[in-house]
Protein backbone atom coordinates (compact mmCIF):
# COMPACT_ATOMS: atom_id res chain seq x y z
CA UNK A 1 0.00 0.00 0.00
CA UNK A 2 1.89 3.21 -1.26
CA UNK A 3 -1.08 5.41 -1.42
CA UNK A 4 0.05 9.11 -0.07
CA UNK A 5 -2.43 9.94 2.49
CA UNK A 6 -1.64 13.38 2.36
CA UNK A 7 -3.47 13.36 -0.74
CA UNK A 8 -6.46 12.87 0.73
CA UNK A 9 -6.10 15.34 3.93
CA UNK A 10 -5.16 18.01 2.36
CA UNK A 11 -1.64 17.99 3.51
CA UNK A 12 -0.29 17.63 0.29
CA UNK A 13 2.32 20.08 -0.87
CA UNK A 14 1.32 23.15 -2.94
CA UNK A 15 4.66 23.72 -4.26
CA UNK A 16 4.40 22.63 -7.72
CA UNK A 17 1.01 24.39 -8.64
CA UNK A 18 1.13 26.84 -11.10
CA UNK A 19 2.16 30.63 -9.74
CA UNK A 20 -1.08 31.89 -10.82
CA UNK A 21 -3.15 29.90 -8.17
CA UNK A 22 -3.43 32.01 -5.13
CA UNK A 23 -4.64 31.19 -1.72
CA UNK A 24 -5.92 32.75 1.17
CA UNK A 25 -5.04 32.20 4.69
CA UNK A 26 -6.15 28.79 5.85
CA UNK A 27 -7.31 27.64 2.67
CA UNK A 28 -7.60 23.57 2.81
CA UNK A 29 -8.33 21.60 -0.51
CA UNK A 30 -8.12 17.63 0.18
CA UNK A 31 -6.97 16.63 -2.82
CA UNK A 32 -4.56 17.76 -5.54
CA UNK A 33 -6.70 16.31 -8.47
CA UNK A 34 -8.85 19.15 -8.06
CA UNK A 35 -6.08 21.02 -9.39
CA UNK A 36 -5.70 18.70 -12.43
CA UNK A 37 -7.83 20.82 -14.92
CA UNK A 38 -6.55 23.72 -14.25
CA UNK A 39 -4.64 25.37 -17.45
CA UNK A 40 -5.64 29.50 -17.14
CA UNK A 41 -2.56 31.75 -18.24
CA UNK A 42 -4.51 34.54 -16.38
CA UNK A 43 -3.16 36.08 -13.33
CA UNK A 44 -4.25 35.05 -11.04
CA UNK A 45 -6.55 32.55 -12.85
CA UNK A 46 -7.85 31.10 -9.53
CA UNK A 47 -8.03 33.00 -6.20
CA UNK A 48 -9.49 31.13 -2.96
CA UNK A 49 -10.18 33.50 -0.62
CA UNK A 50 -9.18 33.10 3.58
CA UNK A 51 -10.55 29.59 5.22
CA UNK A 52 -12.14 28.06 1.90
CA UNK A 53 -12.77 24.03 2.29
CA UNK A 54 -12.33 22.29 -1.43
CA UNK A 55 -13.49 18.35 -0.39
CA UNK A 56 -12.39 16.03 -3.05
CA UNK A 57 -14.85 15.94 -5.60
CA UNK A 58 -14.13 19.52 -6.61
CA UNK A 59 -12.81 20.39 -9.91
CA UNK A 60 -11.27 23.42 -10.74
CA UNK A 61 -11.88 23.34 -14.23
CA UNK A 62 -10.23 26.39 -15.48
CA UNK A 63 -9.37 27.26 -19.34
CA UNK A 64 -6.64 29.50 -20.80
CA UNK A 65 -8.28 32.84 -20.93
CA UNK A 66 -10.34 32.58 -18.06
CA UNK A 67 -10.63 33.54 -14.31
CA UNK A 68 -12.39 31.89 -11.31
CA UNK A 69 -12.64 33.29 -7.89
CA UNK A 70 -13.79 32.02 -4.62
CA UNK A 71 -14.51 34.20 -1.20
CA UNK A 72 -13.74 34.00 1.82
CA UNK A 73 -15.11 30.89 4.15
CA UNK A 74 -17.03 29.53 1.35
CA UNK A 75 -17.51 25.46 1.29
CA UNK A 76 -17.00 23.57 -1.78
CA UNK A 77 -18.23 20.30 -1.31
CA UNK A 78 -18.73 19.10 -4.86
CA UNK A 79 -18.58 21.60 -7.57
CA UNK A 80 -17.30 20.98 -10.91
CA UNK A 81 -16.28 24.61 -12.31
CA UNK A 82 -16.21 24.28 -16.04
CA UNK A 83 -14.83 27.97 -16.18
CA UNK A 84 -14.10 29.57 -19.86
CA UNK A 85 -14.43 33.02 -18.84
CA UNK A 86 -15.34 34.04 -15.44
CA UNK A 87 -17.27 32.46 -12.59
CA UNK A 88 -17.15 34.14 -9.24
CA UNK A 89 -18.11 33.10 -6.05
CA UNK A 90 -18.69 35.44 -2.80
CA UNK A 91 -18.47 35.04 0.71
CA UNK A 92 -19.65 32.11 2.96
CA UNK A 93 -21.17 30.28 0.22
CA UNK A 94 -22.33 26.82 0.48
CA UNK A 95 -21.75 24.33 -2.44
CA UNK A 96 -22.46 20.94 -1.72
CA UNK A 97 -22.54 17.59 -3.50
CA UNK A 98 -22.67 17.03 -6.85
CA UNK A 99 -22.60 20.35 -8.41
CA UNK A 100 -21.88 21.74 -11.97
CA UNK A 101 -21.48 25.38 -12.94
CA UNK A 102 -20.96 26.18 -16.26
CA UNK A 103 -20.11 29.68 -17.85
CA UNK A 104 -20.09 28.07 -21.28
CA UNK A 105 -21.40 25.83 -23.70
CA UNK A 106 -18.06 24.42 -24.25
CA UNK A 107 -19.10 23.51 -27.97
CA UNK A 108 -21.34 25.19 -30.35
CA UNK A 109 -25.01 24.31 -30.70
CA UNK A 110 -25.43 25.32 -34.05
CA UNK A 111 -25.32 22.06 -36.20
CA UNK A 112 -23.10 23.46 -38.77
CA UNK A 113 -21.08 24.98 -36.15
CA UNK A 114 -20.78 22.19 -34.62
CA UNK A 115 -19.75 19.45 -37.10
CA UNK A 116 -16.63 21.84 -37.61
CA UNK A 117 -16.09 21.64 -33.78
CA UNK A 118 -16.12 18.07 -33.49
CA UNK A 119 -13.66 17.68 -36.19
CA UNK A 120 -11.28 20.45 -34.89
CA UNK A 121 -11.59 19.01 -31.07
CA UNK A 122 -11.01 15.36 -32.58
CA UNK A 123 -8.07 14.12 -30.64
CA UNK A 124 -5.73 14.71 -34.27
CA UNK A 125 -7.56 17.97 -35.15
CA UNK A 126 -6.67 21.33 -35.42
CA UNK A 127 -8.19 23.25 -32.57
CA UNK A 128 -7.47 26.75 -33.91
CA UNK A 129 -9.96 25.45 -36.52
CA UNK A 130 -12.93 25.73 -33.62
CA UNK A 131 -15.62 28.11 -33.92
CA UNK A 132 -16.21 30.67 -31.24
CA UNK A 133 -18.43 29.54 -28.25
CA UNK A 134 -20.26 32.27 -26.35
CA UNK A 135 -19.26 32.57 -22.71
CA UNK A 136 -21.49 34.48 -20.11
CA UNK A 137 -19.97 34.43 -16.85
CA UNK A 138 -21.84 33.09 -13.51
CA UNK A 139 -21.36 34.97 -10.19
CA UNK A 140 -22.95 33.26 -7.09
CA UNK A 141 -23.12 36.31 -4.32
CA UNK A 142 -22.36 36.24 -0.88
CA UNK A 143 -24.32 33.86 1.43
CA UNK A 144 -26.09 31.78 -2.13
CA UNK A 145 -26.24 28.08 -0.95
CA UNK A 146 -26.59 25.63 -3.90
CA UNK A 147 -28.41 22.46 -3.53
CA UNK A 148 -27.05 18.95 -4.36
CA UNK A 149 -26.47 18.11 -7.82
CA UNK A 150 -27.52 21.32 -9.08
CA UNK A 151 -26.45 22.73 -12.40
CA UNK A 152 -25.88 26.30 -12.64
CA UNK A 153 -25.39 27.64 -16.27
CA UNK A 154 -23.71 30.34 -18.43
CA UNK A 155 -24.56 33.66 -17.33
CA UNK A 156 -26.41 33.22 -14.26
CA UNK A 157 -26.58 35.32 -11.31
CA UNK A 158 -27.76 33.73 -8.15
CA UNK A 159 -28.71 36.70 -5.59
CA UNK A 160 -27.11 37.17 -2.30
CA UNK A 161 -28.62 34.97 0.32
CA UNK A 162 -30.42 32.49 -2.17
CA UNK A 163 -31.50 28.53 -1.93
CA UNK A 164 -30.91 26.67 -4.78
CA UNK A 165 -32.48 23.32 -4.41
CA UNK A 166 -31.37 20.22 -4.78
CA UNK A 167 -30.92 18.54 -8.88
CA UNK A 168 -32.29 22.37 -9.82
CA UNK A 169 -31.34 23.45 -13.15
CA UNK A 170 -30.76 27.18 -13.37
CA UNK A 171 -30.69 28.41 -16.79
CA UNK A 172 -31.54 32.47 -15.38
CA UNK A 173 -30.97 34.85 -12.51
CA UNK A 174 -31.78 34.43 -8.60
CA UNK A 175 -32.60 37.23 -7.24
CA UNK A 176 -31.50 37.38 -3.44
CA UNK A 177 -32.73 35.81 -0.95
CA UNK A 178 -35.02 33.55 -3.07
CA UNK A 179 -35.72 30.07 -3.00
CA UNK A 180 -35.83 27.93 -6.28
CA UNK A 181 -35.94 24.49 -7.50
CA UNK A 182 -36.85 21.81 -10.32
CA UNK A 183 -35.44 21.90 -13.86
CA UNK A 184 -36.08 24.84 -15.40
CA UNK A 185 -35.73 26.08 -11.88
CA UNK A 186 -38.06 28.81 -10.88
CA UNK B 1 -11.70 -4.43 13.79
CA UNK B 2 -12.77 -5.04 9.49
CA UNK B 3 -9.81 -5.38 7.23
CA UNK B 4 -10.72 -5.19 3.78
CA UNK B 5 -8.12 -7.27 1.88
CA UNK B 6 -8.48 -5.39 -1.58
CA UNK B 7 -7.96 -2.30 0.00
CA UNK B 8 -5.95 0.40 -1.60
CA UNK B 9 -7.19 3.19 1.36
CA UNK B 10 -4.30 3.39 3.81
CA UNK B 11 -6.30 3.38 6.86
CA UNK B 12 -8.77 0.75 8.13
CA UNK B 13 -12.54 0.53 8.80
CA UNK B 14 -12.92 1.10 12.10
CA UNK B 15 -15.06 -0.40 14.90
CA UNK B 16 -18.05 1.63 14.12
CA UNK B 17 -18.57 -0.40 11.02
CA UNK B 18 -19.67 -4.09 10.19
CA UNK B 19 -19.68 -5.79 6.82
CA UNK B 20 -21.28 -9.16 6.93
CA UNK B 21 -20.83 -12.16 5.69
CA UNK B 22 -20.33 -12.29 1.40
CA UNK B 23 -20.49 -8.33 1.39
CA UNK B 24 -18.29 -6.10 -0.47
CA UNK B 25 -17.11 -2.85 0.46
CA UNK B 26 -14.89 -1.21 -2.19
CA UNK B 27 -12.75 0.42 0.32
CA UNK B 28 -12.67 2.16 3.68
CA UNK B 29 -12.08 5.23 1.64
CA UNK B 30 -16.15 4.83 1.82
CA UNK B 31 -15.79 6.00 5.58
CA UNK B 32 -13.13 8.62 5.61
CA UNK B 33 -15.70 11.42 6.78
CA UNK B 34 -17.72 9.18 8.54
CA UNK B 35 -18.51 9.62 12.25
CA UNK B 36 -20.82 7.46 12.46
CA UNK B 37 -22.09 3.98 12.48
CA UNK B 38 -22.51 1.39 9.42
CA UNK B 39 -24.28 -2.04 9.68
CA UNK B 40 -24.26 -4.08 6.32
CA UNK B 41 -25.81 -7.55 6.17
CA UNK B 42 -25.00 -10.11 3.70
CA UNK B 43 -24.30 -10.35 0.34
CA UNK B 44 -24.18 -6.47 -0.59
CA UNK B 45 -22.26 -4.69 -2.75
CA UNK B 46 -20.86 -1.69 -1.66
CA UNK B 47 -19.26 -0.36 -4.82
CA UNK B 48 -16.68 2.54 -6.00
CA UNK B 49 -17.91 6.33 -5.38
CA UNK B 50 -20.31 5.18 -2.44
CA UNK B 51 -19.52 7.50 0.75
CA UNK B 52 -21.04 7.71 4.35
CA UNK B 53 -20.61 11.07 5.47
CA UNK B 54 -22.18 10.51 8.56
CA UNK B 55 -22.41 13.11 11.88
CA UNK B 56 -21.98 11.73 15.33
CA UNK B 57 -25.66 10.29 15.63
CA UNK B 58 -25.76 9.02 12.02
CA UNK B 59 -26.47 5.52 11.15
CA UNK B 60 -26.92 3.38 8.12
CA UNK B 61 -28.17 -0.16 8.55
CA UNK B 62 -28.33 -2.06 5.29
CA UNK B 63 -30.11 -5.45 5.09
CA UNK B 64 -29.04 -8.20 2.53
CA UNK B 65 -28.63 -8.66 -1.04
CA UNK B 66 -28.74 -4.72 -1.40
CA UNK B 67 -26.42 -3.16 -3.78
CA UNK B 68 -25.10 0.46 -3.33
CA UNK B 69 -23.09 1.27 -7.02
CA UNK B 70 -22.24 4.67 -5.96
CA UNK B 71 -24.00 6.55 -3.75
CA UNK B 72 -23.55 9.55 -0.85
CA UNK B 73 -25.09 9.02 1.88
CA UNK B 74 -24.82 12.64 4.36
CA UNK B 75 -26.99 12.81 7.22
CA UNK B 76 -26.35 12.91 11.51
CA UNK B 77 -29.44 10.97 11.39
CA UNK B 78 -30.81 7.13 10.76
CA UNK B 79 -30.58 5.73 7.04
CA UNK B 80 -32.37 2.63 6.76
CA UNK B 81 -31.84 0.54 3.71
CA UNK B 82 -34.05 -3.13 3.53
CA UNK B 83 -32.94 -6.00 1.58
CA UNK B 84 -32.56 -6.59 -2.15
CA UNK B 85 -32.37 -2.57 -2.58
CA UNK B 86 -30.81 -1.08 -5.42
CA UNK B 87 -29.51 2.11 -5.43
CA UNK B 88 -27.21 3.13 -8.32
CA UNK B 89 -24.61 5.93 -9.59
CA UNK B 90 -24.52 9.50 -7.65
CA UNK B 91 -27.33 8.65 -5.69
CA UNK B 92 -27.53 11.28 -2.79
CA UNK B 93 -29.14 10.80 0.28
CA UNK B 94 -29.01 13.58 2.51
CA UNK B 95 -30.81 15.45 5.68
CA UNK B 96 -30.31 18.53 3.78
CA UNK B 97 -30.17 20.07 0.08
CA UNK B 98 -27.38 21.51 1.01
CA UNK B 99 -25.77 19.21 3.05
CA UNK B 100 -21.23 18.91 3.95
CA UNK B 101 -19.47 16.78 5.08
CA UNK B 102 -19.59 16.09 8.89
CA UNK B 103 -15.80 16.62 9.30
CA UNK B 104 -12.31 17.33 7.56
CA UNK B 105 -8.98 16.16 8.27
CA UNK B 106 -8.17 18.89 10.77
CA UNK B 107 -11.70 17.31 12.32
CA UNK B 108 -14.91 17.85 13.09
CA UNK B 109 -16.50 20.72 11.98
CA UNK B 110 -18.62 22.79 13.82
CA UNK B 111 -21.93 22.41 11.23
CA UNK B 112 -21.92 18.76 11.78
CA UNK B 113 -22.47 19.34 15.96
CA UNK B 114 -26.45 20.17 15.96
CA UNK B 115 -29.38 17.87 16.57
CA UNK B 116 -29.67 14.47 15.17
CA UNK B 117 -31.97 14.75 11.77
CA UNK B 118 -35.04 13.27 10.61
CA UNK B 119 -34.83 9.13 9.14
CA UNK B 120 -34.86 7.78 5.71
CA UNK B 121 -36.43 4.60 5.50
CA UNK B 122 -36.09 2.26 2.20
CA UNK B 123 -38.11 -0.58 1.83
CA UNK B 124 -37.12 -4.07 0.63
CA UNK B 125 -36.54 -4.79 -3.26
CA UNK B 126 -36.50 -0.63 -3.58
CA UNK B 127 -35.21 0.53 -6.81
CA UNK B 128 -33.26 3.96 -6.49
CA UNK B 129 -31.90 5.36 -10.31
CA UNK B 130 -29.19 7.72 -10.81
CA UNK B 131 -28.86 10.90 -9.92
CA UNK B 132 -31.74 10.75 -7.56
CA UNK B 133 -31.92 12.53 -4.45
CA UNK B 134 -33.54 11.27 -1.40
CA UNK B 135 -34.02 14.35 1.26
CA UNK B 136 -34.90 13.11 4.65
CA UNK B 137 -37.24 12.67 6.26
CA UNK B 138 -38.34 10.17 4.03
CA UNK B 139 -40.00 6.76 3.61
CA UNK B 140 -39.77 4.91 0.23
CA UNK B 141 -41.98 2.08 0.08
CA UNK B 142 -41.12 -2.15 -0.17
CA UNK B 143 -40.75 -2.82 -4.16
CA UNK B 144 -41.39 0.85 -5.05
CA UNK B 145 -39.06 2.94 -7.65
CA UNK B 146 -37.55 6.49 -7.61
CA UNK B 147 -36.45 7.27 -11.33
CA UNK B 148 -33.27 8.99 -12.29
CA UNK B 149 -32.70 12.47 -11.24
CA UNK B 150 -35.75 12.55 -8.73
CA UNK B 151 -35.66 14.95 -5.79
CA UNK B 152 -38.24 13.53 -3.22
CA UNK B 153 -38.56 13.67 0.19
CA UNK B 154 -41.82 12.23 2.90
CA UNK B 155 -43.81 9.39 1.71
CA UNK B 156 -43.31 7.17 -1.54
CA UNK B 157 -45.79 4.55 -1.21
CA UNK B 158 -45.40 0.33 -1.43
CA UNK B 159 -45.35 -0.46 -5.00
CA UNK B 160 -45.38 3.38 -5.93
CA UNK B 161 -43.10 5.02 -8.60
CA UNK B 162 -41.65 8.65 -8.03
CA UNK B 163 -40.08 10.55 -11.21
CA UNK B 164 -39.72 14.13 -11.49
CA UNK B 165 -37.97 17.50 -9.83
CA UNK B 166 -40.33 17.93 -7.91
CA UNK B 167 -41.45 14.44 -7.99
CA UNK B 168 -44.86 12.84 -8.84
CA UNK B 169 -45.91 9.91 -7.29
CA UNK B 170 -47.86 7.09 -9.41
CA UNK B 171 -49.06 3.85 -7.55
CA UNK B 172 -49.09 0.84 -9.24
CA UNK B 173 -52.38 -0.61 -9.76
Amino acid sequence: MSFPIEEVTGEWDRSSLPANIEFGDRVWVERPQAFARFISRRKPGLRLGDDVRAYGWTVFNVEPEATLTVGPRSVLVGAIFMCAERIEVGADVVISYGVTIADSDFHPLDPEARRLDAEASAPYGDPSRRPPVAHAPVVIEDGAWIGIGAIVLKGVRVGAGARVGAGAVVTREVPAGAHVEGNPAR
Amino acid sequence: MTVLEHDWFPRPVTDTVTVGERSWLYSSYACHHNRGRITIGADCGIYNGTQFELGPQGEVQIGDFSTLVGAIIATNGSVSIADHVFIAHEVFIAASPWAQPPCDARGPLATSTGATDPPVVIGSGAWIGTRAVILAPARIGRDAIVGAGTVVSGVVPDGATASGNPAQIRVRR
